[in-house]
């Protein structure tokens, strides 16, 4: 169960305050939407829980099943389970996707007391994944994430969500960017994590990526606080009336 | 006008014991004035400072607080076995070795090949025609003139192809600290191609060095050489490397300079095109960190119409190191159609470390394309945070990043194995630096 208690985060050294007391619970087995207006914080908490360092938080907590991530470093969260498909994720000029993968799931392995993949095996593994997603091998040949086009970006960090075997999904606007075809891959993929032991937090600024990938909550995030929480149908009426409801109230 | 300097005590040094030195060092009569006027040559400019305009950021003569003496004899045992330990992953590149311990050549140590001669020291310095022209303006070059011990004179005839590299190896061996003045030359003839690996290495438990090396480097028309130089002597070495290279018409040069850690390097290069259509490509690498400098200075001559030169530089520097790259372009008022680019990069791991980067541009003809850039950046804390969410430790993420800086340059390396070598190299620098 991911439990986000009176959540407040800043930017880091002193700056200003994004995250302002969101209270949030995902047990296993579910997946929730977030929802809200650019600029209210949704990729802040996304990161936040995953560790960036650019963010403190100054006060409450994020409990992933029952043990607080706060003091952990992002790679030793990543160990606990969590993965944090980005909004826009890096390029890594001179890495092999091949070699990043590896050596992502290899860390990963090994801290969690699983047996490392010799490079043959992994070769497979990965292959077999890369398959499932469209991702071709001349992708993985290439370094990871440079010249790749938006949807090869998103395809690739499900690839690595895939392999790298997490608990605990965040998607920070996986579906941005996205033509229909992608968008279906992307949340076959996705769904693929779904199951008794792991949560889900899909965060989107579009009810569309809901239809394939249908939440059992969602929740509207503006000003940095949690404005509004319904079944999936509350998606739908976004949809129609958009975020106004929720622009004027600033905290 | 040139103010006179006082002489430093290294100087005083040096010119008292030179007369001693001399009569240890090789050649007839003849040979011995030769190095008597370099000598002299020498302590008219006496060690280069930072008065002079390029050696602003590598002041010799505060940093030479004495010279070593010269070895006198071999009798420094040197197996196989610690060579080859010395070298490390160098060892495994399949090539013909000259090895040279403490100056002198090592015919033991040296499986050399029928095209390859090497000429005793009077022949050296008879060959040396623009390295004479060099030895006035050249302080350093001129000291080598006056001290050279010996040295590999490669001689590549026209239309040869060398089915291996050569491996020309510079060893400081024992427990003395000794001044070590090479003097190589490789000649490719006409249509020749070959690799020649310089590889500067200390002895495991021996003093490191000081070195002051030559290497002149004449490529005829059409002919292709691949120099790589890997330095390993560590921070308590102290090393000049002169090179001098002249390009022939359709001639390609391709240089890579891998100098990973040294207490004080200078690599300066002395490139000319003397035929049109050549292609030069120096590169490489400077890898420092303690308060080890490293400095890279190059001169490219683009005396002929048509030619191509291209530079990368980069350099990974952690806590009070220093690296310099400076890089000269001229381009003579008949040389059209120049293509020439520089670039200089420097990843900073630490506050006190500093680069200091120094491209001059003289175009004197209209129609060429030239163009330098230089970078100075960090770690990217973004690049850093991907990596780390996706499971991989700080250290390896840190150590991937920077691999990926150098990689960059190392991709100039075109054959695959040496590449692999000089890869490992970096990555076990890299590793050296969390132990
Ligand atoms: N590292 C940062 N530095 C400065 N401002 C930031 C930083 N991260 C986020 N912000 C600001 O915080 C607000 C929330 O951003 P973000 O979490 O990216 O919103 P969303 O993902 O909902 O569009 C925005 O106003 C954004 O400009
Ligand atoms: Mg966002």
């Amino acid at each position: 169960m991911l439990e986000i208690k009176d959540l407040h985060a800043r930017i880091a050294d002193g700056g200003a305050e994004i995250l302002k007391g969101i209270t949030l619970t995902v047990p296993k087995g579910e997946v929730h939407a977030i929802m809200g207006p650019n600029g209210s914080g949704k990729s802040t908490l996304a990161y936040v829980i995953a560790g960036r360092a650019d963010y403190e938080v100054t006060s409450g907590d994020i409990l992933w099943n029952g043990a607080s991530l706060l003091g952990s470093s992002p790679d030793e969260r990543a160990a606990a389970g969590v993965f944090l498909a980005f909004q826009y994720p890096m390029e890594i000029p001179g890495v092999s996707t091949m070699t990043f993968l590896r050596t992502s799931v290899n860390a990963t392995r090994k801290k969690r007391g699983q047996k490392e993949y010799s490079t043959p095996e992994f070769m497979k593994v990965a292959r077999a994944a890369a398959a499932h997603l469209d991702v071709k091998d001349d992708m993985l040949r290439r370094a990871l994430n440079v010249g790749f086009s938006g949807g090869e970006k998103k395809r690739m960090e499900v690839l690595q969500m895939a392999l790298l075997e997490p608990t605990l999904c965040v998607l920070d606007e996986t579906d941005s960017g996205l033509d229909i075809d992608a968008i279906r891959i992307v949340s076959e993929g996705a769904n693929k994590l779904r199951g008794p032991d792991k949560a889900m937090l899909v965060i989107t600024h579009y009810q569309r990526l809901l239809n394939y990938i249908t939440p059992d909550k969602v929740h509207v995030l503006a000003h940095g606080r949690i404005q509004k929480t319904g079944g999936k149908e509350l998606a739908l009426d976004l949809e129609k009336t958009g975020y106004a409801e929720f622009s004027g109230k600033a905290a | 006008m040139t103010v006179a300097m006082i002489k430093t005590k290294a100087e005083q040094g040096l010119a008292a014991d030179f007369a001693a030195w001399a009569r240890d060092l090789p050649g007839s009569a003849a040979i011995g004035k030769l190095r008597e006027e370099a000598m002299a040559a020498f302590e008219r400019s006496g060690l280069p400072h930072r008065r002079i305009e390029a050696w602003k950021y590598t002041d010799l003569r505060a940093a030479v607080k004495a010279f070593a003496p010269i070895a006198t004899t071999d009798d420094v045992e040197v197996s196989t076995a610690e060579l080859d330990a010395a070298l490390g992953r160098l060892a495994t590149i399949d090539a013909d070795r000259m090895v040279f311990v403490n100056g002198r050549h090592r015919p033991n140590l040296s499986t050399a090949k029928p095209q390859v001669h090497l000429f005793t020291l009077g022949e050296v310095l008879q060959t040396g025609g623009s390295l004479a022209g060099l030895s006035d303006s050249e302080a350093m070059v001129a000291l080598n003139g006056a001290l050279a011990s010996d040295g590999a004179v490669i001689d590549i005839h026209d239309g040869t192809t060398l089915a291996k590299p050569i491996l020309i190896v510079m060893v400081a061996a024992g427990p003395m600290a000794q001044l070590n003045s090479l003097r190589h030359v490789i000649k490719l003839g006409a249509g020749a191609t070959a690799t020649v690996i310089e590889a500067h290495v200390v002895l495991a438990g021996a003093q490191a060095s000081q070195s002051n090396a030559v290497l002149e480097v004449a490529v005829a028309d059409a002919a292709s050489l691949t120099h790589i130089m890997v330095s390993l002597e560590g921070s308590a070495a102290t090393r000049i490397e002169t090179v001098v290279a002249t390009l022939g018409a359709g001639a390609n040069l391709k240089s890579f300079q891998l100098t990973v850690g040294c207490g004080l390097a200078r690599n300066q290069t002395f490139a000319r095109f003397a035929g049109e259509k050549g292609k030069l490509d120096i590169s490489g690498l400077m890898l420092g960190r303690g308060r080890e400098h490293i400095d890279t200075t190059l001169v490219i001559d683009h005396a002929v119409p048509g030619c191509e030169s291209r530079e990368l530089f980069k350099a990974v520097l952690d806590d009070a190191a220093r690296a310099v790259f400076q890089g000269k372009v001229i381009v003579r008022p008949n040389a059209q159609k120049t293509d020439g680019k520089q670039m200089a990069k420097a990843l900073m791991l630490s506050e006190a470390c500093e680069f200091d980067s120094k491209p001059e541009l003289e175009i004197y003809a209209d129609d060429v394309v030239c163009g330098h850039g230089a970078t100075v950046a960090e770690i990217d804390p973004g690049m850093m945070f991907y990596l780390r969410s996706r499971g991989i430790p700080k250290d390896e993420a840190r150590a991937m990043l920077i691999e990926s800086f150098a990689g960059e340059a190392l991709e100039k390396i075109e054959d695959a194995a040496i590449r692999d070598v000089l890869s490992e190299i970096v990555r076990n620098w890299l590793v050296a630096g969390h132990g």
